[in-house]
């Protein structure tokens, strides 16, 4: 049984503007478009972070406060992601349940199905 | 080996500390980052997870500069405990990797928000220079 159900979302440049704002993150190559242009991505991608807060999400949706209080995660960055793709954060059902430890593959990926974020995540949950 | 000067983070020694820093995450705060990535969840007063780490990040660049077209390559979050929005934390980092190859330089930041001594989450971001892929 898989108890974390996953989240999709598309991102915008008004999105990766936003989270600029929001975390200080103002590198150009997530919010200036003519820079971006001039890199070997073409254009802008989004911030590592506000793709891997699709993990988060899901992870808090499935396991609420003991998620923020003892989850783990270890991701790895494989591709950009830009403004106009659909992002779905996923996992598969958990490898292990010893001690009420749960651990996740976890991964995000594209409209294509291409991988974008991937790595792991763990949390301890009572009563399982 | 603590410093308060700004540097290209590329330039910084395996092993070098950041001073200690004070860390509060504002309501506010909390509501532009949830905003931001379009997390529809209630966190109630606490500050989520990944909002505390990405505002730590940007904390910790009073002291160092991400050049641009830095890219981040992965990120490791350990939650111990839940900070509350508007409450008081102190921020540490350090320098814990540092290596080149073919002119592209890799960099990890170990960093560990705590509440007086008791740790709230520690965290490693590895950031390398434009050009590598990301």
């Amino acid at each position: 049984m898989n108890d974390v159900a996953p989240v999709t979302r598309t991102i915008s440049q008004e999105q990766l503007r936003a989270y600029a704002d929001a975390s200080g993150d103002h590198n150009p190559i997530h919010v200036d478009e003519e820079y971006a242009r001039t890199t070997p991505f073409g254009g802008t991608i989004a911030h590592g972070m506000l793709v891997a807060a699709l993990i988060g999400e899901m992870m808090y949706a499935a396991h609420d406060a003991a998620w923020s209080e003892n989850g783990q995660m270890r991701i790895r960055f494989k591709a950009p992601t830009r403004p106009g793709d659909t992002v779905t954060a996923s996992a598969d059902p958990p490898a292990s349940r010893d001690g009420g430890r749960l651990e996740y593959a976890v991964r995000c990926t594209d409209q294509r199905g291409d991988v974008l974020i991937e790595g792991r995540a763990s949390v301890t949950v009572g009563d399982r | 080996m603590a410093s308060t000067a700004r540097t290209d983070i590329f330039t910084l020694p395996r092993g070098h500390e950041f001073a200690p820093a004070p860390l509060a995450i504002t309501p506010a705060q909390v509501h532009a980052y949830l905003r931001a990535v379009g997390d529809p969840s209630d966190y109630g007063d606490t500050v989520p997870p990944l909002a505390l780490v990405a505002l730590a990040l940007q904390a910790l660049q009073e002291q160092f500069v991400l050049p641009p077209g830095t890219l981040h390559s992965g990120q490791e979050v350990e939650h111990a405990g839940v900070a509350e929005a508007g409450e008081e934390l102190t921020l540490r980092g350090r320098i814990a990797q540092r290596s080149e190859r073919q002119g592209v330089v890799l960099c990890s930041v170990e960093y560990e928000i705590a509440r007086g001594e008791e740790t709230v989450i520690r965290a490693k971001s590895t950031v390398v220079t434009a050009g590598a892929a990301s």
